[in-house]
């Protein structure tokens, strides 16, 4: 996934509801199901679609430090053959109603999506059960897979964007997993074996831990049953799912140069930030935005618009379920390197050194309560929302507290936390480029 | 591929515009589907086209305003200049200072962009339905008052010129899609970039700018779409209300450049040190949505690349382990005739001379053997279902309806499926024959640089 889109996931959830004097509706209904799994269902009748999504424990996070990619490849071999179809023969079911069923690994989770028209929901939900419960894991479409998988590594350092996460991850999460790429690298998935696979999958993909989104044109009840009927025999297995340790919260903060021949230089900054957990997390959600979240921003303004030394220049937060990253990021031409990053990291400084404007509180206030519903305007954002609340422990309450939260958020506390995570010495630094 | 430009890079997928062709909004939802989304249409004594399409899902709405101006209204030696006043419109007017704009709509938890494709620029902006009127009130604003300050105008340039660098410049697989466009079209302006040469960009003077915004941006040039969360009747009096006053201008001069029929085969080797994975493109020239044959072509691009068990996926990826990805790419909805793209992506160790005659077996075989019912239908369904999928959003929505008015009517949404539906495994036969011959193919090739050894030996 690109920055860009990383960053995007990272913002839905720093949205709310809009409308301060309407009462919000609940956004889905939530409950337990016996084997532990939390399924949440949103109604959205007018449409004949449904989208299924359900999540797993099974993220790039839980990689054995010898066998970086392994959730990435499990996850990517779920769709390509069960104990009743072959990979081909799941593409070509499942393609010939015009539907689609994907499996991703993410950092935090491994993802499968299920989006079909309604009528063929029961051939979607069969479809859907076998890839979680019966994926037979084919050595030949393993082969295949690795294969694919470095060929796509290997064509992501044409991208400097992609390069420079790259190396700045491990400068952010020293010796934790959110530090090491997602999908591994050619050595680490080249040394991966079937038997790490299968193991993978059955400590991982298990009911305790998953939570099933449905979002679109079924009932609760219906949509239960169905469920229920399919998974019937998915139990936790015995053995615990292993913990997940906590990133480090500050690190030294250091450089790297990586170079390339490029026109330009692509500058990323990056430390480690705060969950949604922390109280501080609104007021450095709202210096967020008047730093580098809209075109109006401090970055924006000063480095693109007056200055015309970029094309993209931003900053955001990146709150994963175990810890949080920073980045800020711009592209600028090789001889104005110096001069950007300069202005960059003076905009970061003075958040924390001035108050800001009241205009601009307003601002960031304004945007991020008031441009909620746009977040929410597919039942694909929607399933995506609301697995990504579940999956951080949020509660489904969280649009309200957090338009609250933001609401209260005074110019002071913005310049405060600023201060305590937007100080540019705190910051490693990657540049790819001349 | 490079088929549109955004405005800023925090933007929408620019995919999902340029795929907007198998659009939603069809003929079934107007017509005999669902009536709840009707379409309300109008066109002012000022010659502003609307369309309006109430939907009460949400409580947003889209406002999108598509200018008929695109790269292909420019001439050699100005190139990139639709988009480069695309990124003046973000400048200012005299109301409506630098960037306020954008900056009000945010403060309204709105969230504004614009593209430019080779056929239009587009403007477009998601907010609370609520926020209507100020939308309109801007968009008219800087449809006749934008003010194109000369200082303004050499800050942005280098923005656009940064722009070029992170699209095209820098990134390999953006130089040879460029070079085909080079290659395939002589006469026609589809042979340069979107966003122009690297030189006109730099070129450019304000007064150029001032009168390609003269020419294009008047409401007889203009399609105004909304969908959301609205009433027909009430958005339309405040629409009169905001473009009403504003004048006619002169009807643009039609583009006149006709792409003469190619006679000889032409290629284009690009190598470039970033490379990684050799691409290999195959293109020929095919008519666009006014010729009888583009729901065949539009069926046979679906079939050859729409997911994994479409043709050149199944056979060039999964099968003989060439590509990393394939496929084939049509644009329906191109205002003048283009091309239609065979490309892949090598998988490591493969030679762009077998997998260029991989992709031209497949040509073949598609002229020498009906296509079996199953991949027919497939692919049919396959449109069929993305037609509904693509209703939930009312973005895509407005996008697509702008998109079919650009080319006549949105009432040609209505013709869509029937046609894609009455397509036969004859007629994808017959089109392959007609229009993808062997002697007269463009192609391109990207290659990672000669290792610098090599051209010492």
């Amino acid at each position: 996934m690109s920055r860009l889109a990383r960053l995007g996931g990272a913002l839905l959830l720093t949205a709310t509801m809009a409308g301060s004097t309407q009462a919000a509706a609940p956004l889905a209904r939530r409950e337990v199901l016996p084997n532990g799994a939390v399924l949440l269902v949103a109604e959205r009748p007018s449409l004949p679609i449904v989208v299924i999504r359900v999540s797993l424990p099974a993220g790039a996070v839980r990689d054995p430090a010898d066998g970086l990619g392994l959730a990435n490849l499990t996850a990517d071999l779920l769709t390509r053959g069960t104990a009743r179809r072959s990979g081909p023969e799941l593409d070509q079911a499942i393609e010939f109603v015009g539907g689609s069923l994907e499996a991703d690994a993410g950092r935090d989770s491994a993802i499968v999506t299920l989006s079909v028209l309604k009528k063929d929901l029961a051939l979607g939900l069969d479809l859907l059960a076998e890839v979680l419960r019966q994926p037979t894991f084919p050595a030949d479409e393993m082969a295949r897979k690795i294969a694919d998988i470095q060929a796509s590594l290997r064509r992501a350092e044409q991208s400097p964007e992609t390069v420079a996460a790259r190396t700045l991850g491990p400068l952010i999460f020293p010796g934790h997993p959110y530090g090491q790429p997602t999908a591994g690298t050619v050595e680490s998935v080249g040394k991966l074996t079937r038997e790490q696979v299968v193991a993978f999958h059955r400590l991982h993909y298990r009911p305790d831990g998953a939570n099933i989104v449905a979002v679109g044109d079924v009932t609760e009840p219906e949509i239960r049953r169905a469920l229920l009927q399919r998974l019937a025999g998915w139990t936790a297995p015995s053995a615990a799912l292993p913990p997940v340790p906590a990133p480090a919260a500050t690190v030294t903060a250091s450089n790297r140069q990586i170079t390339r021949d490029l026109s330009q230089t692509t500058v990323l900054l990056g430390r480690p930030s705060i969950r949604q957990d922390d109280p501080d997390y609104f007021p450095l959600a709202v210096a967020t935005y008047v730093l580098g979240g809209g075109s109006a921003s401090r970055l924006y303004t000063r480095v693109r618009e007056e200055r015309g030394l970029a094309y993209s220049v931003y900053a955001g937060a990146q709150p994963g379920r175990y810890g949080a990253s920073y980045l800020v990021s711009l592209q600028t031409r090789t001889d104005a390197v110096a001069e950007a990053v300069k202005l960059v990291r003076e905009e970061m400084a003075r958040m924390g050194r001035e108050p800001m404007a009241p205009g601009e509180l307003e601002l960031a206030k304004s945007y991020l309560i008031g441009s909620f519903p746009l977040r929410l305007d597919t039942s694909g954002k929607l399933a995506r929302f609301l697995g990504a609340v579940e999956e951080s422990g949020l509660g489904l309450d969280y649009p309200e507290r957090y338009k609250e939260r933001i609401g209260r958020v005074t110019v002071e506390e913005a310049q405060r936390v600023a201060a305590k995570y937007l100080d540019p010495a705190t910051f490693s630094s990657v540049m790819v480029g001349k | 591929m490079v088929g549109m430009l955004q405005s800023r890079a925090l933007s929408l997928s620019a995919l999902l515009l340029s795929l907007a062709l198998v659009g939603s909004a069809s003929a079934q939802a107007v017509t005999s589907g669902p009536a709840r989304f009707p379409v309300t249409e109008a066109t002012l004594d000022n010659g502003l086209r609307v369309l309006i399409q109430e939907d009460p899902r949400n409580p947003i709405v889209a406002v999108q305003i598509f200018y008929r101006v695109g790269s292909r209204n420019e001439l050699p030696g100005a190139t990139g200049l639709a988009h480069f006043l695309e990124h003046m419109m973000f400048k200012g007017t005299p109301t409506h200072g630098r960037g306020e704009i954008s900056r009000l709509i945010e403060l309204n938890g709105g969230r504004d962009n614009a593209f430019t494709t080779k056929d239009m620029t587009g403007y477009h902006v998601s907010i609370a339905a609520d926020r209507l009127d100020l939308v309109l009130g801007l968009e008219a604003d800087r449809m006749r008052n934008l003010l194109l300050a000369p200082a303004e105008i050499d800050s942005e340039r280098k923005v656009v010129m940064e722009e070029r660098r992170t699209r095209i410049d820098d990134d390999p697989e953006g130089v040879v899609y460029e070079a085909m466009s080079s290659i395939a079209f002589l006469a026609h302006p589809y042979r340069w970039p979107i966003i122009g040469w690297m030189s006109d960009i730099a070129r450019i003077n304000p007064g150029e700018l001032r009168a390609f915004y003269d020419t294009y941006y008047r409401p007889n040039n203009a399609i105004l779409v909304i969908a959301g969360d609205v009433k027909a009747p009430a958005a339309l009096a405040q629409v009169r209300r905001h473009f009403g006053p504003i004048p006619r201008g002169a009807t643009p001069a039609p583009v006149t450049a006709l792409e003469p029929d190619q006679s000889d085969e032409r290629r284009v080797i690009v190598r470039k040190e970033a490379a990684q994975l050799p691409v290999v493109n195959i293109a020929w020239h095919v008519p666009n949505f006014r010729s009888e044959d583009a729901p065949a072509l539009e069926l046979l691009s679906t079939l050859l690349s729409e997911g994994r068990a479409s043709r050149l996926y199944r056979h060039l990826v999964y099968d003989k382990r060439m590509a990393l990805g394939a496929g084939g790419e049509y644009s329906y909805s191109s205002l003048d005739p283009t091309l239609f793209w065979f490309f892949a992506t090598l998988l490591p160790g493969q030679s762009p001379e077998s997998v260029e005659q991989a992709l031209l077996a497949e040509v073949e075989q598609l002229k020498k053997e009906p296509v079996p019912a199953e991949e027919l239908t497939r692919a049919r369904n396959q449109i069929e279902a993305s037609f509904v999928w693509e209703q939930d959003s009312v973005f895509t929505r407005a996008s697509v309806l702008g998109r079919f008015e650009m080319l006549g009517s949105w009432r040609m949404l209505d013709d869509f499926l029937p046609k894609v539906r009455a397509v036969t495994a004859a007629d994808l036969q017959r089109v392959a024959q007609r229009y993808f011959p062997l002697d007269r193919k463009n192609v391109s090739i990207l290659l990672p640089a000669e290792p610098a050894t090599a051209a010492a030996r």
